[in-house]
């Protein structure tokens, strides 16, 4: 899957879990751009994704993603290992 | 010792440790105390020498010996959140008499009050002093709790109510060294905050911050892990979302693992015991009112819990705490019977700033006065108390105390219509709060926006909803249960 298809995928969910018509998302954007996404919804966020792609995060990766574009390196990466 | 006393030896004796780890910098002791002296000679020189100082938090070394140095001083300290809606804060400053506010950097003035700023203050070789005399009936710090009226509260806690809390931490058997690591992760207007910091300042030991980006639950797993923390007091929501790694999770060096704030779920602490081998687990409950904590539970090593409905016991209280069981009219409710915990002892504010609130949460019994915490609790017949509940809308979302009387004030007065709002517990056994409106459906985002230039980040509700009418119980009153069943469907 390429990255757009991820990002279109990562748009639907966010838009989801946090109750938006539109959410905008890029490699560069972070929790602190996006309103409503808190520890809370990032629970709910990263749970989602899981399912939508069908992979697993560790502990670890999640708390090196610094942005989007970290997160979507790691969907890409897990994957291409599946 | 009083506590002041041993902050004083400690910055004295502990110069080369680190006291302070904030943003991955590290501050020690001689570093502290410099910090510490230089803001004092500007309180002491500042023309009116007030008596009570805000701080303007932020997560710097800064904001910490200002603390240090008003506690010293024997003065009282009040934190402003920056954050905070503007109005929330100029109650505050009101509220508490403040003439003067201590910021770390220029930018963060307020209105209608003297800000200096520290980072221009620079030091000049002093070191700290400590005031002479008895303080113990002085206050040491004020905090301000949600209000149902949509005025926040304040709570002063003395000099003595906190030399009594530590008499009861140490009673406990809990013993830190100035080879601890410790985490500070609560907002310093929270008095969790308090025994995060300042427990391990007196014992020479280092605190140690959240980064300010990203999770605050990663954030918290990323402290533990990278700086091998020993002693870490929580809120339970951060087991809640650490749940689904916890086979990752290794924490041997972990010697103190301490949970409060909200209701601990049995099977969550049994499962973090695995992840804590070497911890001991304490379950601490208390209101800001009686000082940090007042009661504790340990949980057996052998993990055998004492729990009711899966909640983990608030347990004993500590040395010097007295409690009964009351009911409404302050009568003693027999042994086993469900009822309000009333507290007493010298941990226990004597009443909040404002005196009108006394009236209702104070009552006398044999000469003592007794605070009305407003948590329902059963007395177990091996002396543990099991929490039942609240008896009114007071509740905790991860660990802030909110009174949801307090959210619906805002939204009604700002909105102009009915609103209720409600706790709802996701799947993940975490709370959010849920707002209704009685209106038709209108912009969320625009209703959103104006809640928050009223309320801080903490009190926001997750999700609103438009129902109009509401539905009304057989007394003509809101029938919340209903109502929740309604937008249930809906989150």
């Amino acid at each position: 899957m390429d990255s757009n298809e991820i990002y279109a995928h990562l748009q639907k969910i966010y838009c989801t879990i946090l109750k938006k018509d539109q959410v905008t998302l890029t490699d560069e954007t972070t929790a602190a751009d996006i309103d409503g996404w808190d520890s809370l919804t990032h629970m709910l966020l990263m749970d989602s994704v899981e399912r939508e792609f069908g992979i697993k995060f560790k502990l670890m990766e999640i708390m090196k993603f610094n942005n989007v574009g970290d997160m979507v390196a790691c969907i890409q990466k897990k994957l291409a290992a599946k | 010792m009083s506590l002041r006393n041993k902050l004083y030896y400690s910055l004295i004796n502990n110069s080369s440790h680190n006291a302070l780890c904030i943003q991955g910098c590290y501050c020690n002791y001689n570093q502290l105390s410099e910090r510490v002296a230089c803001i004092q000679q500007t309180l002491i020189n500042h023309s009116v020498s007030p008596s009570r100082i805000g701080i303007v938090l932020s997560d710097t070394v800064d904001t910490y010996a200002a603390i240090v140095a008003i506690l010293l001083l024997g003065k009282t300290y009040v934190p402003l959140h920056p954050s905070h809606p503007a109005e929330r804060i100029q109650q505050i400053v009101s509220q508490a008499d403040l003439d003067i506010a201590l910021t770390s950097s220029a930018l963060s003035n307020l209105e209608n009050i003297t800000c200096v700023d520290m980072s221009s203050l620079i030091a000049d070789g002093n070191s700290p002093i400590i005031s002479k005399g008895d303080f113990s009936n002085s206050y040491a710090y004020i905090l301000f709790t949600s209000g149902s009226t949509g005025i926040p509260k304040g709570t002063p806690i003395t000099y003595g109510n906190l030399d009594s809390f530590a008499t009861g931490f140490y009673a406990i058997g809990y013993q830190l060294t100035p080879q601890d690591r410790c985490l500070q992760m609560f907002d310093l207007t929270f008095d969790l905050s308090v025994v995060s910091y300042l427990m391990p300042l007196c014992a020479g030991a280092c605190v140690y911050t959240l980064p300010d980006k990203g999770m605050k639950f990663t954030n918290v797993y990323s402290v533990l892990e990278e700086h091998t923390i020993t002693f870490a007091l929580m809120v339970p929501s951060i087991l809640s979302f650490l749940r689904q790694y916890f086979s990752e999770i290794h924490l041997p060096q972990l010697r103190y693992s301490l949970f409060c704030g909200e209701a601990l779920s049995a099977d969550l602490v049994t499962e973090w015991q695995k992840c804590v081998p070497n911890a001991t687990i304490d379950n601490v409950y208390g209101p800001t009112e009686a000082t940090i904590f007042c009661t504790w539970y340990r949980i057996d090593t052998t993990g055998t819990v004492g729990a009711t409905n899966g909640v983990v016991w608030i347990g004993k209280p500590m040395l010097g705490v007295n409690t009964v069981v009351a009911d409404d009219e302050g009568n003693l409710i027999p042994t086993g019977e469900k009822g309000e915990l009333c507290l007493s002892g010298n941990q226990v504010t004597k009443g909040y700033l404002d005196n009108e609130k006394n009236k209702t949460a104070f009552f006398t019994l044999n000469g003592e006065q007794y605070y009305r915490t407003g948590d329902l609790v059963l007395l177990h017949t091996d002396g543990n108390y099991i929490y039942c509940g609240r008896s009114d809308h007071q509740v905790k979302i991860q660990g802030f105390r909110i009174e949801l009387a307090e959210i619906e004030h805002h939204a009604r007065t700002a909105f102009g219509c009915h609103a209720v709002a409600i706790v709802f517990t996701n799947p993940q056994g975490i709370n959010q709060i849920e707002l209704v409106l009685e209106t038709e459906a209108t912009n969320k985002s625009d209703i959103a926006s104006t809640l928050k230039s009223l309320m801080p980040a903490y009190m926001l509700p997750a999700g609103i909803h438009f129902v109009k009418p509401l539905p009304l119980n057989i007394n003509g009153k809101t029938d919340r249960k209903e109502l929740a069943k309604q937008i249930a469907i809906a989150i």
